[in-house]
C-alpha cells in the first residue's frame, strides 16, 4: 500500500492537534484532511505518479508498492475517508472504472484474474486516508498471500446475525426453515458435491418503508456533476464494449477454467 | 459457460438451497457466508449467472458494490465492529472457487486472523515504465474513457419494514473519527 510519510511529532505537537481536530466542524475537517492528503496531491498533479487511467471522478495510478506488477490504486478525485460516505453514483462509477482496468490487465499483462480489495478502517488494514480500490492482478504462483480464514459459527448465531443485519439494511429476511444452509466455499474447492436439500423458501411478505438516506452522502457538489453525466448517457445509445471485445481474449477461457474446477 | 444446475450459487438464488439472506432486490442477493471469515461475513452476488467480473453488465455490477457498500455500512452501525473489507476474487490465480462472480464483505476487528496484506515486490524502474505503458496502450484500444454513467436500476429493496435503526449514531461516531485521525 502506497504510504503517507509519518512525520514524527512530539507529544505537545499531537496533543494539540487533537485539541484543534476536535473543535472542528466536519466541512472544516475534510478541508483539512484535503490538506494532509498525499493523495489528494496525487491528483492534483502536485505529487507524481504513474497514471494510468483518469476521468472526471476517478483516477487510478500505479501503487509504487505493489503486490504484484501492475497493482493499481482506483480513488475518487474527491476526498473520503471510507466507503460509506461515498454517494451511491460515485461508487457504481468507481467500480465500473474497477471492471474495465481489470479487464485491461488480464489482456495488457498476461494474467489470469484479480483481486479487488478495499479496506475501511485501521483494523482492516486501511492505511491511507483517501479512500482507494486496489485492483491485484493474479498469476499461478505469484507468492500473494491473501488469507480469509473459514470460522464456525452455530446456527443460532448465524440467525441472530441475519436478523440484525437484515433489519440494519431495512430488509426482513425469513430464516430458512430448520435446516442448516450449507457451506458456500467448502475448505476445498470441490464444490458441487455437497448435499444439499430441497427445501424452497416461502416467499415472504412485503411491507413497506421509506429508507432513510444518509444526508451526509448527498453532497450538493456530487449530485450536481452526476446529473450532467446522467443527461451525457441518455443522449448516447448504450454500447456493449465488454462484449464486443471478448472474441480476442482469454476471458472465455477464465472463466472456463473456472468452471472446470 | 458453465450449466446453471450446477452452480451453487444459483441454486441458492433460485431458493433450492437454503441460505441466511440479509438483502435480496431485482437484480442482487446477499447472504451471510457460513464459515465466515468473521461473524457478519457476507457474499453479495448477482442474480444472474455471470462467473467473473469482466462479464457482469454495468448496471448489475454497479447495483451489487452498491448494495455492498450499504451492507458494509450496517455493518459497522449493527455489528460494532472496527473496519470492513470488500473483497473479491476474480479468477482462479485469484483464489476463486465458484464460478459464480461475487463480492465478499468482511467485517473486521484487529487480530482477527484476515490478512489482506501484502509484501511489496521490486520492481525495476524499467519494469514499472513497460507496464505502464502496456497498460495504457490497453486501456486506449479497450476505450476504457468512454465509460459512461448506466441508468441506475431501479430496484427497491424487496423487503423493508417499518423500523429505525438507532445505531446510526455510532456511525457518525466512526465517521468522526475516523475524520479525527491524525495523519
Amino acid at each position: 500500500m502506497a504510504e503517507q510519510p509519518q512525520q514524527q511529532m512530539s507529544e505537545e505537537q499531537v496533543k494539540a492537534l487533537q485539541e484543534k481536530l476536535k473543535q472542528m466542524s466536519p466541512e472544516e475537517l475534510k478541508e483539512f484532511q484535503k490538506k494532509q492528503c498525499i493523495f489528494c496531491q496525487i491528483i492534483t498533479g502536485k505529487v507524481q505518479s504513474k497514471k494510468v487511467y483518469e476521468d472526471e471522478h476517478v483516477l487510478a495510478i500505479l501503487d509504487i508498492n505493489p503486490a504484484n506488477p501492475g497493482h493499481l490504486l482506483i480513488m475518487p478525485k474527491e476526498h473520503y475517508s471510507i466507503m460509506p460516505q461515498i454517494p451511491e453514483e460515485e461508487v457504481e462509477h468507481i467500480f465500473l472504472v474497477t471492471k474495465t482496468l481489470s479487464n485491461a490487465s488480464l489482456r495488457a499483462l498476461e494474467v489470469q484474474g484479480s483481486n479487488i480489495i478495499v479496506a475501511n478502517g485501521v483494523a482492516a488494514g486501511q492505511r491511507a486516508q483517501h479512500f482507494m480500490v486496489h485492483l491485484v492482478p493474479r498469476k499461478e504462483n505469484d507468492n500473494v498471500g491473501f488469507e480469509v480464514p473459514q470460522k464456525t459459527l452455530t446456527e443460532d448465531e448465524l440467525q441472530k446475525i441475519q436478523k440484525t443485519l437484515s433489519e440494519g439494511l431495512g430488509a426482513k429476511m425469513e430464516k430458512p426453515e430448520n435446516i442448516a444452509p450449507v457451506p458456500l466455499m467448502p475448505k476445498e474447492t470441490n464444490v458441487v458435491e455437497a448435499e444439499f436439500m430441497e427445501k424452497p423458501i416461502t416467499e415472504k411478505t412485503i411491507k413497506k418503508k421509506t429508507i432513510k438516506k444518509e444526508e451526509k452522502q448527498k453532497q450538493i457538489k456530487n449530485t450536481e456533476t452526476i446529473e450532467k453525466r446522467k443527461q451525457k448517457k441518455q443522449t448516447k445509445s448504450e454500447k456493449k464494449q465488454t462484449e464486443q471485445k471478448q472474441e480476442n481474449v482469454n476471458l472465455d477461457d477464465i472463466a472456463n477454467v473456472l468452471g472446470a474446477k | 459457460m458453465t450449466s446453471r444446475e450446477s452452480c451453487l450459487l444459483c441454486q441458492i438464488i433460485g431458493n433450492k438451497i437454503p441460505s441466511y439472506k440479509v438483502y435480496e432486490d431485482d437484480l442482487t442477493l446477499a447472504v451471510l457466508d457460513v464459515n465466515g471469515a468473521n461473524p457478519g461475513h457476507c457474499f453479495v452476488m448477482p442474480k444472474e449467472h455471470y462467473p467473473i467480473i469482466e462479464q457482469v453488465p454495468d448496471d448489475v455490477l454497479g447495483n451489487l458494490f452498491i448494495v455492498a457498500n450499504k451492507i458494509s455500512s450496517a455493518i459497522f452501525e449493527t455489528l460494532k465492529v472496527q473496519g470492513t473489507n470488500i473483497f473479491v476474487r476474480n479468477g482462479v490465480p485469484a483464489g476463486q472457487t465458484v464460478a459464480h462472480f461475487m463480492v465478499n464483505v468482511i467485517p473486521r476487528q484487529e487480530n482477527d486472523g484476515v490478512n489482506l496484506q501484502w509484501k511489496p515486490k521490486q520492481l525495476s524502474e524499467e519494469e514499472v515504465s513497460t507496464i505502464e505503458l502496456k497498460l495504457k496502450e490497453e486501456i486506449k484500444n479497450t476505450g476504457v474513457q468512454k465509460i459512461e454513467k448506466t441508468e441506475k436500476p431501479e430496484s427497491a429493496p424487496k423487503e423493508v419494514v417499518t423500523q429505525s435503526t438507532p445505531a446510526i449514531d455510532d456511525e457518525d461516531d466512526y465517521f468522526m473519527k475516523q475524520l479525527r485521525r491524525i495523519p
